[in-house]
């Protein structure tokens, strides 16, 4: 307590000081007096009297030295004037200070930037006030080859009704539908959830109010919440949206409030509703049948319980109903259910990318770190004279010690402070990047845990780089004034301290540019895949009609029509066809377990992934027809249903035998679809996945309210994409499209997160190859500026240019190699953590390796070339007498 | 003066806040003088430590400071014990005399062999 009072006091010391000295001066000046009187009055004479007092009191600049390290901190005092004089030397050398702190900002800013990343996307909990609580509950047959089917409305009131672990489960689907209202017709992403949907994830509603138990009552107005994203983008953040009414479905919907930007999980969404105001949702039919499974549903698990837990309870209640429903679960539906911990959901695809990128930057640190330690060596060599001269005057070892390390963190926060401005850059970069991975992209901003991180590392790169620096003066300095010759040759322990810092930047550079390699290597394999289809000159766009006006399937069937005719006779339109799905596009179709005809069906059903497509959908992607024929404009209801298959379906079911011509049927035989035709094999799900069986019917036969257009055009597809929606306009006014691209476009995206993370991964090695080489050169031309005398030497004894040329290009290359060496065990061992993120490469890629030791070998020999050079050039006359 | 003892450090502020216990307000000569007295002459304070061991003092709010008039019309800085420093001294006195109470046991001539 008194300490810390005395603390305080001692801070408050550091201010004031002329008049606190002027207060000393006085008291001592008034003891003074005191004491000459005092000996006056003993008989003394006037000069003794005060000869006297003056020898009791004793030197008076040494008490008030004493008492001013009492009064103030003594400790800070010191490190102000450390900061002051290293500031002074920083600026005296602008050009080792700017290389310095350039260096140490490219390798601090690096991970500012990834740790902002890693901090939001791994360590920060949920934003959600129940985050930890929160699960995603699956229902599937993994065992039967569904992984997870989803939720019927029967199924879902089971799960509420029974368990015993939830405070709530609440239910979750996502449906485009149309919004009028506005100047023209809007498909809006929109998530339809159970009143306490928000509630459980303790969000609450930026503006206006959230929704309630009444909400989902049937028959109750229809209401809507609109996402913070949404509200900005089309409505520009106007509070007064609250309250407005639009047409949805045909039914007046009001926005009752808008949601706080919050990371949306599973989909994005504009907008909000209660399920009964969905007109899917609501069906009787949809809500008494339990096989039709189109739902998600959420957890909030009472506080205690673990996933663990959840999970058994969860299981118990599905068991509890295939029991009662045995036709619902057969067999061959071998059902259960689980919980999934909500972040882990959210934040898995990211986690290993994000963990090698901070692995990367800290590398760049590493070497950056290097690096100054180097240039810091370099320096200590030029102000020897000027340390041994402050030794001299009695500046201790420790207060040397400590006036160098001052200016080392001098240089770090200077980098520190450079390197968050280049990290606020690169992170809007960053989370369009980010967002790729997890919808928790939205959280990376630069907080004050970064900027403590930020700081912290900065400490200890000071730390580091200053204290080698540092301690090496300690060793040689002191004492060396009378040596005269400050120029002297390096110590030997020296020059080993820094060849293994020039050795480390080496082969740390290695294992980053063999990362980066790796992962290039896999995005240009990843590029030249075939994805069986071609992705050039075709124009998508996704229409979601309006259920309510297109309830029939004869009603949708003409729609589809009618649009594709008018397509077709568009300039620039080769083929116009349409699919519910296409190639690419991350959208997943219908999975179902199908009979062959002719095969034992009492097994586990094959399954396959059904696609509805229009004919001329394999023509428009120039997907090739193997055997049999495209679909006909005449394969409708009223004609025998026909399917087409594609290769690996064909050779997985039907083996060497002719598919076309074999039946197959959805509906244990009730029904038959007789195969037409083989279509070759198309990337579906990634350039990286494998290909599924697929089974194409017509949309005829299955005239679905969601298709993409797929146009394929003559013209650069996006310069025609305005006309083709005006066509849509002049079939129906009120139907929009959306998610206008081109398939160029689709297929980029793809890969765009192994692009980016290649390309991010590259960004580092080039910082850390170009750091690694200025490094080396710098050494070396220090080596040869100090050994210029002996280099003279060796050329009056008759040595010839050349072979001083080789004498320095071996001594670099002697390190570059030891450190290669290194470098390549290291990345042998630590490559593998690469291996998912890796295709078709292998993590010890041997082309990779052996070409980015050639590119670090020429890099770290052009690096020594220069100082070579001039070393070769060495006059020896004036370097015999430079001594 | 060679033959006096120097204050040796951690017993002047006790020393210190004795005095001031005793006589009140005082300046920082008077202390000096005042504990050299008590000494029988003993003791030669250090004045060039007197006046950081005050500011400590008053540092750790023992003691307060205000600038006085001393009895001959001299301006003076003068110290005075606070409640805390009253309470700082009994426990620093009551140590001390623990302490010398031991090292007299020590010392003195063994009774028992």
């Amino acid at each position: 307590m008194k300490t810390l009072r005395a603390l305080f006091l001692r801070l408050g010391g550091l201010f004031h000081k002329e008049q606190r000295d002027r207060e000393l001066a006085e008291e001592i000046e008034s003891h003074l007096q005191m004491h000459i009187e005092d000996n006056l009055r003993s008989g003394m004479t006037p000069e003794e009297a005060r000869r006297q007092a003056l020898i009791k009191l004793g030197g008076v600049e040494s008490t008030k030295e004493s008492y001013r390290d009492r009064r103030g901190l003594p400790f800070v005092e010191t490190f102000i004037q450390d900061l002051r004089f290293g500031a002074r030397m920083l600026r005296r050398n602008p050009g080792f200070t700017a290389v310095a702190v350039l260096t140490l900002a490219l390798g601090i800013g690096a991970n500012s930037a990834i740790f902002s990343v890693v901090n939001a996307v791994l360590l920060k909990p949920l934003p959600y006030e129940n985050g930890e609580r929160l699960v995603v509950v699956k229902q599937g047959a993994p065992r039967s080859g569904f992984p997870d089917v989803g939720f019927s409305v029967p199924e879902i009131l089971d799960y509420r009704a029974q368990n015993r672990s939830f405070d709530a489960l609440v239910e979750y689907h996502s449906m485009a539908f149309i919004l009028l209202g506005r100047k023209e017709p809007e498909r809006v992403q929109t998530g339809v959830v159970s009143w306490n949907f928000f509630d459980a994830f303790g969000v609450k509603p930026l503006l206006g109010r959230a929704f309630r138990a009444d909400d989902e009552k049937p028959g109750a107005p229809a209401v809507l919440l609109l996402s913070y994203e949404y509200w900005i983008r089309s409505f520009g953040g106007d509070p007064t949206v609250v309250n407005k009414t639009f047409t949805m479905n045909d039914r007046l919907h009001t926005v009752i409030g808008v949601l706080p930007p919050l990371p949306q999980y599973p989909d994005e969404n504009d907008v909000y509703m209660p399920t009964t105001a969905c007109p899917f949702r609501s069906d009787p039919q949809m809500m008494a049948n339990r096989s039709d499974r189109m739902m998600n549903v959420f957890g909030l698990m009472k506080p205690g319980v673990s996933v663990r837990q959840a999970t058994s309870d969860l299981n118990g209640i599905i068991l509890n109903a295939q029991r009662t429903y045995p036709d619902v679960y057969p067999p061959s539906f071998d059902v259960a259910a689980w919980a999934l911990s909500l972040r882990e959901q959210l934040t898995q695809n990211a986690r290993t990318t994000m963990l090698v990128l901070l692995g990367a930057a800290g590398f760049v640190l590493l070497i950056a770190c290097a690096n100054v330690t180097n240039l810091n060596l370099a320096r200590m060599v030029k102000r020897e004279r000027e340390l041994a001269v402050r030794a001299a005057l009695g500046a201790g070892r420790n207060r040397l010690f400590r006036q160098l390390l001052t200016e080392s963190f001098l240089l770090s926060l200077a980098g520190a402070a450079l390197g968050l401005l280049f990290a606020q850059d690169g992170i809007g970069l960053l989370v369009s990047y980010v967002a790729r991975f997890t919808p928790r992209a939205r959280e990376i901003h630069l907080d004050g845990t970064v900027l403590l991180f930020t700081l912290a590392v900065a400490v200890v790169v000071s730390l580091v780089s200053g204290s080698v620096a540092a301690l090496d003066s300690r060793e040689h300095n002191i004492g060396n004034l009378k040596e005269g010759s400050v120029q002297s040759t390096i110590g030997l322990d020296r020059r080993r301290l820094r060849n293994f810092l020039i050795v480390s930047q080496v082969a740390v550079s290695f294992l980053l540019l063999i990362g980066a390699g790796l992962m290039l290597r896999s995005f240009l394999k990843l590029q030249h895949v075939d994805p069986g289809f071609e992705p050039e000159n075709v124009l998508t766009m996704r229409l979601n009609l309006n259920f309510t006006k297109y309830n029939t399937d004869n009603k949708r069937r003409a729609f589809y029509d009618a649009l594709l005719d008018k397509l077709q006779t568009q300039p620039g339109v080769l083929s116009a066809a349409g699919g519910m799905t296409f190639p690419l596009i991350g959208m997943d179709p219908m999975s179902n377990d199908f009979t062959i005809e002719g095969r034992d069906s009492a097994q586990s059903l094959p399954i396959g992934d059904f696609r509805i497509v229009t004919p001329g959908y394999f023509h428009a992607l120039r997907i090739p027809l193997f055997e049999g024929r495209d679909f006909t404009r005449q394969d409708r209801p009223d004609a025998p249903v026909v399917a087409i298959v594609n290769r690996t379906a064909a050779h997985h079911f039907w083996g060497t035998q002719d598919p076309v011509g074999k039946r197959i049927s959805t509906d244990k035989g009730k029904t038959w679809i007789q195969i037409v035709g083989v279509v070759g094999d198309v990337k579906q799900y990634g350039l990286d996945k494998d290909v599924s069986d697929e089974i194409y019917i017509p949309l005829a036969d299955s005239p679905v309210s969601g298709v993409s257009l797929l146009i394929k055009t003559s013209v650069e597809p996006m310069s025609i994409a305005r006309r083709i929606i005006q066509q849509i306009y002049q079939i129906d006014p009120d139907q929009p499209a959306a998610r206008v691209q081109s398939l160029e476009q689709v297929r980029a995206d793809s890969v765009a997160a192994p692009r980016l993370t290649a390309n991010l991964l590259g960004l580092f090695a080039l910082l850390a190859l170009a750091i690694a080489a200025a490094g080396i050169g710098g050494v070396m031309a220090l080596s040869v500026s100090q050994r210029t005398h002996e280099i003279g030497v060796r050329m009056a004894i008759g040595a010839w240019p050349r072979e001083i040329l080789r004498m320095i290009l071996s001594q670099g290359l002697v390190l570059t190699t030891v450190g290669l060496v290194l470098g390549f065990l290291g990345a042998v061992g630590l490559t593998r953590i690469l291996r998912g993120l890796l295709f078709e490469v292998t993590p010890t890629d041997p082309l990779t390796f052996v070409g980015v030791g050639a590119v670090l070998a020429i890099a770290a020999l052009s690096a020594c070339y220069v100082p070579a050079r001039r070393a070769a050039r060495v006059d020896p006359t004036v370097a015999l007498r430079c001594e | 003066m060679t033959d006096k003892a120097d204050v040796w450090q951690g017993t002047l502020a006790l020393m210190v806040l004795k005095t001031l216990e005793t006589m009140g307000a005082l300046h920082g000569y008077g202390i000096a003088r005042r504990i050299e007295q008590t000494s029988g002459e003993l003791l030669s304070v250090n004045y060039g430590t007197l006046y950081p061991a005050l500011l400590k003092l008053e540092q750790e709010g023992f003691i307060a400071s205000e600038w006085g008039v001393s009895d001959n019309n001299r301006k003076a800085k003068y110290y005075k014990l606070t409640r805390t420093g009253r309470k700082q001294l009994e426990k620093e006195a009551q140590d001390w005399q623990q302490t010398t109470a031991i090292l007299a046991r020590f010392l003195s001539p063994s009774e028992e062999s």
